[in-house]
């Protein structure tokens, strides 16, 4: 395979020997509005994507007799991932603007935690909501670099699809419920 | 005119009169706009977000083989493989192998439009590994036995009725009319599939350079549960899809999917850089990558085109085309639809046996307005054309009248001969083929030269402007 790329890599620097017309430069103006309660905005955006927040952990866990758990101390684990009804995580930090969570290999244990119980569970602070997307990458960056986690996702809202003639249905493949419980 | 060309015509000709297809199509593109509207409003400045990513792609791609080896080296880093493909089987033939080695029988598959260019699935089932699409609309697409209709709503011309009959019919379900229900069948199916699986392929919408990773935009979890579950992860991109920071994503993720969609961010944005981590729980035991040229560096030399390269898939110029509209997504018969479709192909594939892919453009520059990268569509539809020409591509027919034409409008008494010959042809009864007005019974010169000039010229209203139609 080492011959294709070399020869993929001269058919590349070849073809750049001849510049290509440059885009007019952007201007330093904002591209995104201004976030400016942050807790506020993602509780707002959060609650448009149906997520739920919880208040009351104790009587949410009753609903779910087999919790898979990477936040033991708060939710203990009684069953493995793949035969939970609930999977419960931290997180890296949620943003504002999105209303996104986004949850590493690392911060989340693992990739199918989050992922494959029908329900997932984020255990959160508030202090970990930054305003928007650029301060979260900036987060991200800050904590992992040189390390980064084999795998991270920002998750906004329970899976869902609008495949079937662009009808809304929550519960495609991942959780159909997305629920965040604020600890202080 | 090659045969590619001909059935484009039958097809095109017969959804274009497919009053049924035309309902669907307008009612999904309804709800596509009133999205799109509202994600754009999210933005402070739409046209600077479009400028800022221009800007960043054609850094990216006139720098490609930088970034290239700069993301090369941190997927090695972090455990990962990297398999360059010159062409579709050379990539096939990778996966192939990779499957032989670690016995490979069930393999789950995300949405990817680079798996579709390059024809896996035969080339899978050919030697008996049982793979199922995983996006819904990809399942159904794989049930019906059709490729996709669009690059990001792969069944947008079915409507819930059709997608419940093929259930029934293929799966053996009861018929419904629940949208939710047809989604749990599929969920329930392919669950099953996800934990049998010992390889997931995914595609990747963006490939970051600085740190090596995949990114992967999408909304079902079937892609997260495609890199999560299975032994052995295969990405396969085109070496288009760099970027070179993970900081980029900030603006290229809303961007994307507030132009696939109209959401602010799909549900799940992923990146993946290796396979399973140090004291990590889960994850797969091998991660490879596979960087896709298959044509593109053609692209890639082709200066005056080389923007097309910065595409990020997001559909949003097929939505806007009022071809597309009418003849729908099939009748293109190519892997990308619509106006990029029609740019990259040529390119891509035999430059004679789709040189008529531009033709299917009215020019307007609808794509060009809605590209959130820039791109300049519609200019490079006129390039391909031109292009076409030069290699003598098309019809000596069409050649001639062109000739014909020019010959014509070159001298006025010729092109007065010519006004009067249509004329008389018309009312002798030829009909075109498409609706025409008949033509006046007099034409404007000869009014002109009986009462026109005159009565313009003698009439004092000329001068206080209010004949300005006239004159």
């Amino acid at each position: 395979m080492n011959a294709a790329r070399e020869n993929i890599l001269d058919r590349v620097r070849a073809a750049l020997r001849v510049p290509a017309h440059r885009p007019p430069d952007p201007t330093d103006a904002p591209i995104f509005l201004p976030v400016i309660n942050s807790e506020q905005r993602f509780r707002d955006e959060f609650a448009i994507l149906k997520g739920e927040v919880v208040t009351d952990l104790p009587a949410f866990l009753k609903e779910f007799p087999r919790i898979a758990s990477d936040v033991p101390d708060l939710v203990p684990s009684n069953a493995s991932v793949r035969d939970s009804d609930l999977g419960v995580t931290g997180c890296d930090c949620l943003i504002a603007q999105t209303g996104s969570i986004a949850v590493s290999t690392r911060s989340a244990g693992g990739r199918a935690l989050s992922v494959l119980p029908p329900v997932h569970l984020v255990i959160a602070r508030r202090d970990q909501i930054v305003p928007d997307l650029v301060t979260a990458m900036e987060l991200l960056r800050c904590r992992y670099d040189k390390h980064w986690p084999s795998s991270l996702s920002l998750i906004t809202g329970p899976s869902r699809t609008a495949d079937i003639a662009k009808i809304l249905v929550m519960g495609a493949h991942g959780p159909k419920r997305l629920a965040v419980y604020f600890v202080s | 005119m090659t045969t590619t060309a001909q059935q484009f015509l039958t097809d095109a000709t017969a959804k274009a009169a497919d009053l049924r297809h035309r309902a669907v199509i307008q009612s999904n593109m309804a709800s596509y706009n009133a999205a799109v509207a509202r994600g754009k409003a999210r933005f402070a400045d739409w046209q600077n977000a479009r400028s800022r990513a221009a800007q960043i792609k054609w850094e990216t791609i006139n720098h490609l083989d930088r970034y290239l080896e700069q993301f090369e080296r941190n997927v090695i880093a972090s455990g990962g493989h990297v398999c360059w493909a010159e062409t579709s089987a050379d990539a096939c033939e990778y996966i192939l192998s990779l499957a032989r080695r670690h016995r490979v029988h069930n393999v789950v598959k995300s949405k990817s439009m680079t798996t579709e260019e390059i024809h896996l699935n035969d080339a899978l089932e050919a030697t008996g590994i049982h793979v199922v699409e995983t996006d819904l609309g990809e399942y159904i697409c794989q049930i019906r036995g059709e490729p996709p209709y669009h690059i990001v709503t792969p069944v947008m011309h079915l409507t819930k009725e059709d997608i419940a009959r093929d259930f029934h019919e293929k799966l053996g379900v009861p018929l419904t009319d629940s949208a939710e229900e047809l989604t749990m069948i599929a969920r329930r199916k392919l669950r099953q599939e996800f934990l049998s699986a010992d390889m997931g392929i995914t595609g990747g919408n963006f490939a970051v350079a600085d740190t090596g990773m995949i990114a992967i935009t999408e909304n079902e979890g079937n892609a997260r549960l495609s890199f999560s579950l299975p032994r052995i992860h295969v990405a396969i991109v085109g070496i288009e899809k760099l970027i070179p920071r993970v900081e980029d994503l900030a603006l290229f993720w809303p961007l994307l999917s507030t132009s696939g969609t109209g959401q602010a961010i799909t549900s799940y944005s992923s990146l993946i850089g290796g396979p399973r981590g140090d004291g990590e729980p889960d994850g797969p035991e091998e991660f490879h990558v596979i960087l896709l040229d298959n044509g593109r560096t053609r692209l890639l030399a082709d200066a005056e085109q080389r923007d097309a390269l910065h595409c990020i898939r997001c559909g949003a110029c097929l939505n806007a085309c009022p071809v597309y509209q009418n003849i729908g997504g099939h009748t293109y018969a190519t892997t990308y639809q619509g106006p990029i479709g029609s740019v990259i192909t040529p390119h891509l594939r035999d430059a004679q046996e789709w040189s008529h892919l531009p033709y299917a453009s009215s020019l307007c520059g609808a794509c060009t307005d809605v590209c959130p990268v820039r791109i300049d569509l519609h200019h490079h539809l006129l390039h391909n054309r031109r292009n076409a020409v030069r290699r003598r591509f098309d019809h000596p027919l069409q050649r001639l009248a062109f000739h014909a034409w020019l010959w014509t409008m070159q001298s006025p008494a010729r092109y007065r001969l010519a006004g009067k010959l249509g004329a008389l042809v018309c009312r002798l009864g030829f009909k075109p083929p498409r609706d025409f007005p008949a033509p006046a019974q007099e034409s404007f010169r000869d009014w002109w030269g009986k009462v026109g000039q005159a009565s313009c010229l003698s009439n004092p209203e000329r001068k206080t402007g209010k004949m300005p139609v006239l004159l």
